[in-house]
């Protein structure tokens, strides 16, 4: 009985724990262009436009975190644009001037479908150059253009999606996100189906200590 | 292979072939009745395993393929590496010749290219393939069929030994596909296999320990199963796993043969473990000196049946490990050229040159050791760590540093966990009193685990601060201690025993879901981190 009193406790411990884990409310991801910030990867001079190829916008994507310096200056206006394929603008954003430098998230509004194969531009408005954070590495196809010349490196950009979720709300979305990028068999089944299994191996185990209890 | 051929089969005759047949036949029958004969031997040897240790195996696979479909392709330490291994070894049949050649095959490259693995390591704020057109450029990638066969370039494990790597080629071909994610996830079913044996012969290993405390069995075996460092590696391709049970299946034969006897059989046994450890991770060599002492102790005590049988039996262990390690060591040597018997594996753990010129002292090494596991003492010149290491990586790693190390709990969950620590160091000092007149006997073939286990922690600082002063990064990661896991089962069992007889079996219990829910937390740590 003792064993039966302290496990029921203690997994009703757990699970309270768990259900307010669960329920914290914070931004969530959308994706990213898989580059960090992990230094400042491009300068941007003042009226002057970085673009950047291969920027995959997510469907869910709602604001864009950009890691951006000023050198202790006000920012300057800001301007976002998504391009697809064509050229034509399919999504952008905007920063009025004014802001501090740091990791700066931007909203962006939708005015098109964005496609695999995007290209994002970020026009600087100020008159002063900005740091903008990312990865170096050797020129490729895929790496930034600051007004028509191309740079080594690439701008971080990691997309966050609309206001603070919960990750019970998120539920949905991470059970499609699960199955991808596994098995071809593995599918938005799979996190349902590890939720039971351990659901059983938590019974099983349960049931086994009590068993050793009367032993 | 003509010698081969009997005179029967040489001629062809139509007698002759009726007899062939009948021979073969016969060997067919032959054959399939010692596998039947095997089966049950091996189904009655099952039968014998109490049913509380075989619901422990089963939720130990369970949790470990749980774990291995929360973890992402490649994203177990070294995970890269050890499937590049097997697929080397499955596709040539011989293990890497290793050398300034690229390690991986073309398959597992662009898999790897597409899965986005080198920007999401080492990341943590970077996710695994979030949308459907990143899961379609993957499968479109995947579809133009690269090559599986590499080349067999070095990386910091191709100068292991195979017999892990082996065991992987077998659901390495058995995948219904060869579809380089679809093997993954087979593969990582062998790792959770292993990781379900370990938890049996920790059942086994505190079976034989405590015999009068069913209770305990389980409780210590199901912490062992929850441990969430043991269950992430348990999730993917890692030679660690099959090293954690040669370990933990090391000592269970050891405390057997010291109890019940060392009969010619248990001899065999300790020498087939110990032959399967070495030839699993040469990490392994670490536990040697410490399993000669105990077979020394095994031999002294069988001195009353007679000295020939008993150093007979001490001499039939070492032969069983002596012949497959030697075997190995001279197909690296000379017929896979891997640069050596040990294909370089002792050499580059061993390597006190540093690259900028001078070597390792022994005073270095010595302080080194110590401090991986102590207080600095005032005599001792070298400061090698920041921070204690017997928190910041023994404990700290163990509670969790998942991934590539590149993401942990909340820093309190650390803090506190140090606590419990203290808390449970406490109630098991007061366990062991407890029960010291049970185990008293067992104090000599225990200080042999002793040197067991200071073998291990000796080879782990050797080779650190070698590998600290060669390349700048620090070396020890938690696992490395993890074959001595049988004695996390103990821990806690000593511990829950602390609180008295009448309470030990609900702390027990209690310890064990504490464990699950450490091991719940981690994994909703891991899908946040990759996928949330």
């Amino acid at each position: 009985m003792r064993v039966r009193i302290l496990l029921t406790l203690a997994v009703a411990a757990a699970l309270a724990a768990l259900i307010i884990d669960m329920s914290g409310r914070a931004p969530r991801t959308a994706g990213s262009d898989h580059a960090s910030p992990i230094i400042f990867a491009a300068t941007v001079p003042g009226h002057g436009t970085l673009c950047q190829p291969a920027a995959y916008l997510p469907q869910d994507a709602a604001q864009v975190q950009i890691l951006i310096g000023s050198y202790g200056r006000p920012l300057g206006d800001l301007r976002l644009s998504f391009l697809d394929a064509a050229g034509h603008e399919v999504a952008y954003g905007r920063l009025p001037a004014g802001g501090h430098e740091g990791l700066l998230l931007i909203p962006i509004m939708r005015i098109g479908r964005a496609a695999a194969g995007s290209t994002v531009c970020l026009r600087n408005g100020g008159s002063y150059r900005l740091a903008l954070g990312g990865e170096g590495g050797a020129v490729n196809p895929n790496s930034e253009v600051v007004n028509g010349i191309q740079q080594p490196g690439r701008m971080s950009l990691v997309y966050f999606r609309a206001g603070k979720e919960s990750w019970w709300s998120l539920l949905p979305e991470l059970t499609r996100r699960f199955g991808l990028g596994k098995a071809p068999f593995f599918g938005s089944w799979t996190l349902p189906a590890a939720a039971l299994l351990l659901l059983a191996v938590w019974i099983a185990a349960l049931r086994l200590l009590v068993r050793g209890e009367r032993t | 292979m003509k010698g081969a051929l009997s005179p029967s089969e040489a001629t062809g005759s139509p007698q002759a072939d009726g007899q062939g047949a009948r021979s073969v036949s016969d060997r067919l029958s032959r054959a399939g009745g010692a596998v039947a004969a095997w089966l049950r031997r091996v189904a009655a040897w099952l039968r014998r395993i109490p049913r509380a240790g075989r619901v422990c195996f089963a939720i130990a696979f369970v949790n470990a393929a749980i774990w291995g479909l929360v973890v992402p392709p490649f994203q177990v330490p070294d995970e890269i590496a050890h499937f590049g291994y097997v697929q080397y070894l499955a596709q040539t049949g011989k293990p890497p010749p290793q050398g300034p050649r690229p390690p991986y095959s073309a398959q597992e490259q662009l898999a790897l290219e597409n899965l986005n693995f080198f920007t999401v390591i080492g990341r943590p704020q970077m996710r695994v393939i979030l949308t459907s057109a990143e899961d379609r450029v993957l499968r479109a990638a995947l579809a133009t069929h690269p090559s599986p066969v590499g080349e067999g370039g070095a990386t910091p494990i191709t100068n292991q030994p195979p017999l892990y790597y082996a065991l992987e080629a077998i659901p390495y071909w058995l995948s219904p596909s060869q579809d380089i994610l679809t093997r993954l996830a087979f593969m990582r079913l062998l790792s959770a296999l292993l990781a379900a044996c370990t938890v049996l012969a920790v059942f086994m290993f505190l079976r034989e320990l405590f015999p009068g405390s069913p209770w305990a069995w389980p409780v210590g075996a199901l912490a062992v199963a929850f441990q969430p460092t043991f269950a992430f590696l348990a999730a993917g391709v890692q030679g660690d796993n099959l090293l954690f049970l040669c370990a933990t299946l090391t000592f269970l034969m050891l405390l057997r043969a010291y109890r019940r006897g060392f009969t010619t059989r248990r001899a065999v046994a300790i020498g087939a473990v110990v032959a399967a450890g070495a030839l699993a991770k040469l990490t392994f060599i670490a536990l040697l000196p410490g399993v000669g002492l105990a077979l020394l102790l095994l031999t002294w005590r069988t001195m009353d049946s007679g000295r020939g049988t008993a150093l007979k039996r001490l001499a039939t262990s070492l032969v069983v490990v002596a012949i497959p390690v030697a075997l190995y060591a001279v197909l690296n040597a000379a017929v896979w050229h891997r640069g050596g018997p040990t294909a370089g594996g002792i050499a580059g753990a061993t390597n006190s040159a540093l690259p900028a010129g001078g070597a390792v002292t022994l005073n270095q090494t010595l302080d080194y050791i110590w401090e991986l596991y102590l207080p600095r003492l005032w005599f001792m010149h070298h400061a090698y760590f920041a921070e204690y290491p017997l928190w910041s990586t023994w404990l700290n790693g163990s509670i969790g540093h998942f991934g590539w190390l590149d993401y942990t709990f909340p820093a309190w969950v650390y803090t506190d966990g140090r606590y419990l620590l203290y808390a449970l160091a406490a109630l098991a000092l007061g366990g062991l009193v407890r029960v010291r007149r049970g185990i008293r006997s067992m104090v000599p073939i225990f200080a042999c685990f002793a040197v067991m286990a200071l073998g291990l922690l000796g080879a782990i600082g050797y080779t650190g601060i070698r590998y600290r002063l060669s390349t700048g990064y620090p070396f020890e990661q938690a696992r490395y201690i993890f074959p001595l896991v049988a004695f996390l089962g103990v821990f806690v069992v000593l511990a829950a025993r602390g609180v008295g007889r009448r309470w030990a079996p609900a702390l027990g219990g209690a310890l064990v879901v504490l464990a699950m829910a450490h091991g719940l937390f981690a994994e909703t740590l891991t899908i946040s981190r990759y996928y949330g």
